[in-house]
């Protein structure tokens, strides 16, 4: 265990350097001149050229590359627009000129709202998807399979941007039933903060359920046929219970490993969920960032983003070793 | 004999056949879409509401209930520029299809090459793979593409120019087809190991075959059923990605007419006219839930494995 332990954090590394090398790549090389868009159209030609330091554009791409990657293990100073030096410490993902605080600074800002909304899509995703799709696997061919399968093709169907206004038009804008969805923290009134986020909850959920529902219900009744659960049957373990402690812990493999990337990709931020429904996460901040070309931003969030995903792709890796010998062994 | 009969079970599901006719029915308006609209007298870029007197309020809102809907203008006006509605559906499907068919084809051809290439040779080519999709599938894709579109636009773009529309077309297709070909590859890569150890492909081994010719006439053929039924359910999955991003402000710009931005614009007004972003938010509906079931049932028609 151990040494697949180290082998998979090593991957991770690895994966993690090449996603920072293409980001930062494409973002800051790319664009003509970074300078005069991380300035703004306002910027004086004084300002433009201290900015082009401080970004270190005088520099050749690779020691520019350099000192970013070096800023993040150590931390660096960098210059704001007027020449202010402003510290950015460890990890350090650069400094945004339109919001005039280091990019870190400003995802940690949002990432309660970002995270929250993660922990309660999560939820619907596990109850909706997983519980509709045992269900569903239990009653294989039943009207109950039928419905599930129905319902949950609907949402894999529907666009957030169109269910998230019908929904607010409908149960907030009409009829008064919920409150506008906003964020209030959850250490301040933890029914509030529930009650304001139910709706986004329930839309992302329902969305991205589909997806688990139809590999619950496949793998539980592919595992079903294996000789050991017909063991476990034969020797008078009720059915529920069979299928609830053999065969779902057979089945789990895929399911956890399309978690694990499900909730990396949650906490990345919630682009279009964050969007319908006006909360100021960690994904508006990326979408204000690229429709306002704040590239240390972009690069930031894209960073933050990745780094959720390779770190919970292996946390899910290593639970599927826990839960199956032969991946470990292997 | 075998394709027959896939085609014949294809069609005793009453599903499929019906998804299939709806999204026959979409693909066929979006061919048609100049001969329909002529037929229906309106085009998609003209200010109807703002030359016509009795069409819109001075705010820009519709004076006629639902939107403006009425016999001449069927599905009504969109506020502000007052073009019609229906007519901006009919030649949105057409720049949804282009960019998503265009895709799925991009997304297939390199998938399949990939996918087989790497499936056939194993060694350092599949540890480079197995690379290159952890790191692609860590990206945030869809961050991505939001952003990739203004980058290239700057730096091929003067500030002063219009981006041309081939371009905005180039872009997206070229951003969604360098995600959308991993997940193809990464299913053909397992079904060609598999096939690679069965015995007709060692028995051409054992006959002296040439690498080429078990790839070309062994494997190859044996992988067309993943392949279809991918590029069915990628083809609605770029349809709606395409709409996602205008939603989100970088999709196809004005005065191109697009699915995407009709429901970013419908969200602006939505509580004053809900109707402007009703009929383009539900033909997505329709047209990507048809999609959806068409996939299963080509799915469910090819592959004897699945579990029903």
């Amino acid at each position: 265990m151990t040494r697949y332990l180290i082998k998979r954090v090593a991957q991770a590394v690895a994966v993690l350097f090449a996603i920072t090398a293409t980001a930062f790549g494409l973002f800051y090389a790319a664009p003509s001149d970074p300078a005069l868009i991380a300035c703004g159209p306002k910027c004086t030609s004084a300002q433009l050229a201290a900015v082009r330091t401080s970004m270190g554009l005088d520099q050749p791409i690779v020691s520019q590359f350099a000192e970013y990657v070096g800023g993040i293990v150590t931390g660096r100073t960098i210059a704001d627009v007027d020449g202010t030096p402003i510290p950015c410490p460890t990890p350090c993902l650069g400094y945004s000129y339109t919001l005039h605080q280091p990019v870190l600074a400003a995802i940690e800002d949002r990432l309660p709202v970002t995270v929250s909304i993660a922990v309660g899509a999560l939820a619907v995703i596990l109850v909706l998807g997983v519980g509709s799709g045992l269900a569903a696997a239990l009653r294989r061919g039943r009207a109950t399979d039928r419905l599930l399968s129905g319902f949950n093709l609907l949402g894999a169907s529907v666009q957030i941007y169109f269910l998230g206004y019908v929904l607010q038009f409908l149960l907030v804008y009409s009829t008064g039933l919920l409150a506008p969805p906003r964020y209030v923290p959850f250490g301040d009134q933890p029914g509030q903060w529930a009650l304001g986020l139910v709706l986004p909850w329930l839309v992302l959920g329902f969305v991205n359920a589909a997806v688990y529902a139809r590999l619950t219900r496949s793998q539980m009744l592919e595992t079903m046929h294996h000789g050991y659960v017909r063991t476990a049957r034969a020797k008078g373990l009720g059915t529920l219970r069979t299928h609830l402690k053999y065969t779902a812990r057979g089945a789990a493999g895929p399911l956890v490993q399309l978690l694990g990337l499900e909730v990396g990709a949650l906490l990345g931020g919630a682009f279009i969920t964050e969007t319908v429904f006006g909360l100021g996460g960690v994904g508006k901040l990326a979408v204000d960032a690229v429709t306002g070309n704040d590239l240390p931003t972009v690069v930031g969030t894209v960073l933050v983003a990745a780094f959720f995903v390779v770190v919970f792709v292996a946390v899910a890796d290593l639970v599927v070793a826990w839960l199956d010998p032969r991946v470990r062994l292997a | 004999m075998a394709a027959v009969s896939k085609v014949d079970a294809f069609r005793r599901d009453r599903v499929g056949v019906v998804s299939f006719c709806v999204v026959g029915f979409f693909v066929l308006l979006a061919l048609a879409a100049p001969l329909v609209s002529a037929v229906y007298g309106k085009n998609p870029t003209e200010h109807y509401g703002q030359n016509g007197v009795g069409l819109l309020s001075p705010e820009g809102l519709p004076l006629l209930p639902n939107g403006g809907v009425s016999a001449e203008h069927w599905f009504g006006i969109e506020p502000g520029l007052g073009r019609d509605v229906l007519a901006q559906l009919l030649y949105g499907i057409r720049t949804s299809l282009l960019i998503a068919v265009t895709s799925a084809a991009v997304v297939a051809v390199v998938g399949v090459v990939v996918g087989v290439a790497v499936g056939y040779l194993s060694g350092l080519a599949d540890r480079a793979f197995t690379f290159v999709c952890n790191v692609l599938l860590a990206f945030p894709s869809l961050l991505f593409l939001l952003t990739l579109g203004p980058v290239i636009q700057t730096r091929f773009v003067a500030p002063d120019e219009n981006e041309p529309a081939w371009m905005q077309f180039a872009v997206l297709i070229l951003v969604f087809s360098a995600f959308g070909w991993v997940p193809l590859a990464m299913v053909l890569r397992t079904v060609v190991r598999s096939l690679r150890e069965r015995e007709f492909v060692e028995a051409a081994r054992a006959l002296g075959a040439s690498r080429r010719h078990i790839v070309f006439r062994e494997l190859l053929p044996n992988v067309w059923a993943p392949v279809l039924v991918h590029i069915t359910l990628t083809v609605p999955a770029m349809v709606t990605t395409e709409a996602a991003l205008s939603f989100l402000g970088v999709g196809v710009n004005e005065p191109i007419p697009d699915w995407g931005r009709m429901i970013s614009r419908g969200a602006e007004v939505f509580y004053d006219d809900p109707t402007y972003m009703v009929f383009p938010g539900a033909s997505l509906l329709v047209f990507v839930l048809a999609f959806n079931l068409l996939g299963d049932a080509v799915r469910d028609a090819l592959d004897p494995h699945t579990v029903r």
